[in-house]
């Protein structure tokens, strides 16, 4: 399957490519504000892969063919450092009208009057197309600032050799059936005492910028890091400790490579697609290029529960900026792309998870391997509005910070489990007060 | 003195074994751009790759606008290198050979700026350029990286080295100080001059977070940039990254063989001894 | 010459030397020292970047001090100064030693030493992970293949600080060996002759008589390289994050974390004048107790 990568820049840029040298001298002028003055042109900051970035454009193609005269300037840039980016333009107030931001993230614009207010621009009743949990995750003090966008949430993918060496078949198909805690520790066994010291059972993809996949462990074991009220911890419970312990034990039982605690650099999908681990939680993003680049056999089943299923609200956000020039049009861009038409293609196209009730529950198919679908939708439904919302609270940047402080200590610095929550409880309560 | 055979064996044998270790991860640079990610990751240990491919090259090149890049780099490393290089020696003249009051302690404070790290003073960075009309025009990188302190540094070490006598025997002569450095520093500065120019270019070359923020429009970026879309949020695309990070050293590889001659000489002529 | 004429001369002197050092210093106020300015101010407030902050005084300052991991960080700076400093100024002597001595091939041994050095910060430490990976990397790999044992590179404290040093000396010691190279060729070379005369043997003359005339370029080299240390970034940052478990933070990834993962601007901002800090008083020592070097011989 070829799949057409980055194209994104090649077209912004095509007449450009032509001239480099005569285009590139257009650099020493300044870009002055010609593009400010229209106000039916937004602009619209995001980063993205391939998939993406041809699901935004096509979207925007429909918008611009639905509102006519209304223009987008989509202006792709890099993950890494977007924020260093977005937050340096709004600090001297030239952001852009729209922009794409993750839940974990949102909440440090949102509570700080940096987005718009969408409740004043939405119909009443928007809120029902989405499921409860995808619109709790845009919420702050009781108000939308964004729209949820799509989400993605962690199953697990497996080599299907590897399980089948350690004598591992009956892996689950259904939600209900999913293996409990004690069940998913069987078969690490299993697989640790059928593996060479320089393999393992598992990866868990809590590296880089994945530490709130960490709070699936804590969701599945019922519980929650802040109050009922989002200002105070409430990570100091049974639930909590049975996370910390339950994940500590990944460490040291070797059910997990050493260095891929939430500190590390390296990203414990490599390993999986190196066949140094037999399973990999992983999201659904990952299907295409697992696809393409895998020469094994593997599969995908759903992550373990303990009192119930859980799984992060991973995913992304659009969000208006508070001082956009357009507001009308801007919430009116955000109406468009999350109809079911331009969700349905967007999330079809990049292995993502619809947010709309109606797609939640009819489900949808991937381009690239669509039987796997089933497994990640079933896994989103199981994610509740009551654990996405917290992840919407404004303290979020400083919480994972803590919890990556934390959590690293426990799992490779020996922490015990009863100064880990105290650790968490004390510096979540920190983090809320800033 | 003659050298025996024996001494320059074994003198060969150790500076092969060095090359060999530098060289070495620039060959793994190499082969993991030509390898296909299924081949890197196929988790059995290879020194050379089973095949070679292009594909990492052609995504990259297919993908980006590497040409336009490529010359907002070039207008962009060439200006800051002229004026870097500019602003370098006449400071460096002033800091070797003219007496003034407060030349040990601006020269300290230049120097220290060294560690500022960008960081810390981005964002204040970033109101001024905006507040200058420079935001999103090849100005917003250039002018604030023109005066660096290293090549202040530089400058004053190597201009040392001229005789104090010449530049006095010239000056009984009639000369002013302006004179002084057109006529007499400048012609005897060349190798120093090589020397900036490549060191101001390579750093102008390779600097990717300022200008990420400065540009702010995709058509205007330059080169090392790309090296950050291939960073995903899920992890690097590493055979990408290392096929971009080909294309992007190799223009400084090759400036750098056209000026490795100066090079050596013009540290020589310095006062580095 | 009378007593006025050389006032004269001297005020003159100074004021083409202010011109010269005009353009420099001008861009140096307005692009750095202004916004350095800010971010001073900004050290002494609680905020976040949005909107106005809190003047909270010596506060962030005060914190600084309570701190575990700044001090772990400055420890971690200071420890890779210590070692990444000297260590490539001995590697870089040692390679410039050898490829100053008659030798086949010599301009592509030196070609090859320096290449690194043109290679960017970035793309070095993604070949850093590439070769440090411990469950695929190369070099374990290679260990493995000899049967040695693996080194768990990313998961060991020590191990991981010293992967840090390794991929800093290779990028390093080319430029370190240049400098060196340089000052070799600029030695009178009827000097080593009569100390050979003298029946000095390798060492004496290598201790007693290159390392002293070595001083200029010693000591341009300290300052750039204590300087670089410091300032330290893209190859931790991207090769093991400060990590694990801070063995390898430094003062530059903590304050980045703080200012812009945590978004504690005004704490990020003091981490940041303290770093400044530092390096002024040490190269203000290095120039005083080191007067002399600068001159040449």
């Amino acid at each position: 399957m070829p799949l057409t990568r980055r194209r994104f820049l090649t077209g912004a840029a095509a007449t450009a490519t032509a001239l480099p040298l005569a285009a590139a001298g257009c650099g020493f002028a300044p870009a002055g504000s010609k593009a400010a003055a229209n106000p039916d042109t937004l602009t619209f900051t995001t980063w993205g892969t391939d998939a993406e970035l041809a699901g935004f454009r096509a979207a925007i193609a429909g918008f611009e063919k639905a509102n006519s005269g209304a223009k987008v300037n989509l202006n792709a840039v890099p993950y890494e450092q977007m924020f260093t980016d977005i937050d340096a333009q709004l600090q001297t107030g030239n952001p852009p009208d729209v922009f794409r931001v993750p839940y974990y993230t949102f909440g440090a614009y949102a509570g700080r009057g940096q987005l718009l207010d969408l409740s004043s621009q939405l119909p009443s009743g928007f809120g029902d197309r989405f499921t409860p949990a995808a619109w709790a995750a845009v919420q702050n003090s009781g108000k939308p600032y964004g729209v949820p966008h799509h989400t993605d949430t962690s199953a697990i993918l497996y080599n299907t050799a590897l399980m089948k060496g350690a004598g591992i078949t009956d892996i689950p198909t259904k939600a209900e059936d999913a293996w409990t805690w004690d069940e998913f520790t069987a078969v690490a066994r299993k697989l640790r005492s059928s593996l060479p010291a320089t393999k393992f059972p598992f990866g868990y993809n809590w590296q880089g910028n994945g530490v709130t996949r960490w709070l699936n462990l804590l969701f599945q074991a019922d519980g929650r890091f802040l109050d009922e009220q989002l200002s105070g911890p409430a990570i100091n419970s049974d639930a909590g400790r049975a996370a910390v312990e339950f994940s500590k034990d990944f460490f040291t039982q070797k059910f997990v490579p050493p260095n891929s605690s939430v500190k590390a650099t390296t990203y414990v999908a490599d390993s999986w697609y190196a066949q140094t681990t037999a399973m990999v939680f992983s999201g659904a993003f990952a299907i295409p290029d697992a696809t393409e680049n895998l020469k094994f056999e593997w599969g995908a089943t759903y992550a373990p529960r303990k009192v119930r299923g859980g799984g992060d609200f991973g995913g992304n956000a659009l969000v208006v900026t508070a001082k956009a020039k357009n507001p009308k049009l801007a919430t009116a861009f955000l109406d468009f792309v999350t109809q079911a038409d331009p969700m349905r293609t967007f999330c079809a196209g990049a292995s993502l998870l619809p947010t709309r009730r109606d797609l939640s529950a009819d489900g949808i198919e991937f381009k690239i391997r669509p039987e796997l679908s089933p497994v990640f939708v079933g896994q989103s439904r199981v994610v509740r509005a009551t654990d996405s919302a917290q992840v919407a609270s404004p303290s979020m940047s400083g919480i994972i910070t803590v919890l990556k402080d934390q959590l690293d200590k426990a799992f490779v610095g020996g922490q015990s489990t009863a100064a880990t929550i105290s650790g968490l409880s004390s510096g979540i309560a920190q983090a809320l007060q800033k | 003195m003659r050298t025996p055979p024996a001494l320059t064996a074994v003198r060969f044998v150790g500076a092969l074994l060095v090359a060999v270790v530098i060289a070495f991860p620039l060959y793994w640079m190499v082969v993991v751009a030509l390898s296909s990610r299924s081949d890197l990751l196929g988790g059995t240990l290879r020194l050379w790759p089973e095949r070679l491919t292009l594909d990492n090259v052609r995504n990259v090149l297919d993908s980006f606008p590497v040409l336009t890049w490529f010359g907002n780099s070039v207008a962009i490393a060439l200006t800051t290198a002229v004026i870097t290089v500019t602003f370098n020696l006449l400071a460096g003249y002033a800091f070797a050979h003219l007496r003034f009051r407060g030349s040990t302690p601006l020269f300290l404070l230049m120097l220290g700026t060294l560690t500022l790290p960008l960081q810390v003073i981005m964002v204040a960075l970033f109101r001024l350029v905006t507040s200058l009309g420079l935001y999103g025009s090849y100005w917003a990188v250039i002018l604030p990286t023109a005066a660096s302190a290293f090549g202040v540094f530089l400058s004053r070490q190597f201009l040392l080295a001229i005789p104090r006598d010449l530049i006095e025997a010239a000056r009984i002569d009639g000369a002013g100080h302006r004179q002084v450095f057109t006529r007499i520093v400048l012609p005897m500065s060349k190798p120093l001059i090589a020397v900036l120019f490549f060191m101001s270019l390579l750093a102008s070359w390779n600097d990717f977070a300022w200008p990420l923020i400065a540009l702010k429009d995709n058509s205007l970026f330059t080169l090392p940039i790309g090296l950050l879309y291939l960073q995903s949020q899920n992890g690097p695309d590493y055979g990408g990254t290392m096929a971009f990070a080909l294309i992007n050293v190799a223009p400084m590889v090759i400036v750098f063989l056209v000026f490795q001659r100066f090079f050596v000489q013009g540290f020589a002529r310095s006062g580095l001894r | 010459m009378s007593r006025p004429t050389a006032s004269r001369q001297r005020r003159a002197e100074a004021a083409t030397a202010y011109a010269f050092l005009a353009p420099n210093v001008l861009v140096l106020a307005l692009f750095v020292l202004l916004p350095l300015g800010w971010a001073v101010g900004l050290s002494f407030q609680r905020t976040d970047g949005f909107g106005a902050g809190r003047w909270i005084g010596f506060g962030n300052y005060l914190r600084l001090v309570g701190d575990p991991l700044f001090w772990r960080s400055t420890l971690n700076t200071v420890a890779f100064t210590v070692i990444v400093t000297p260590l490539s100024m001995a590697l870089g002597l040692g390679a410039a030693l050898l490829l100053n001595a008659a030798l086949p091939a010599r301009p592509v041994f030196r070609s090859v030493l320096i290449m690194p050095m043109a290679v960017s910060g970035v793309a070095t430490a993604l070949i850093g992970l590439l070769v440090f990976d411990q469950n695929n990397g190369i070099l374990n790999g290679l260990l493995g293949a000899v049967g040695l044992p693996r080194i768990d590179w990313q998961s060991g404290g020590a191990a991981a600080f010293a992967s840090v040093v390794l991929i800093t000396l290779w990028w390093r010691v080319g430029f370190n060996m240049l400098i060196y190279l340089a000052g070799l060729q600029g030695l009178d070379p009827g000097l080593q002759e009569a100390a050979l005369l003298d029946g000095a043997g390798w060492w004496q003359r290598l201790w007693y008589l290159t390392v002293p005339l070595l001083g200029p370029a010693s000591f341009f080299l300290l300052i750039i390289n204590v300087i670089y240390s410091f300032s330290v970034f893209d190859i931790v940052f991207v090769l093991t994050g400060g990590g694990p478990q801070n063995a390898t933070s430094v003062l530059v990834t903590y304050a980045y974390d703080t200012a812009f993962v945590s978004r504690d601007q005004g704490y990020g901002a003091a981490l940041g004048v303290v770093l400044l800090i530092i390096s002024l008083v040490f190269t203000a020592v290095q120039w005083r107790t080191s007067r002399n070097r600068d001159q040449t011989g």
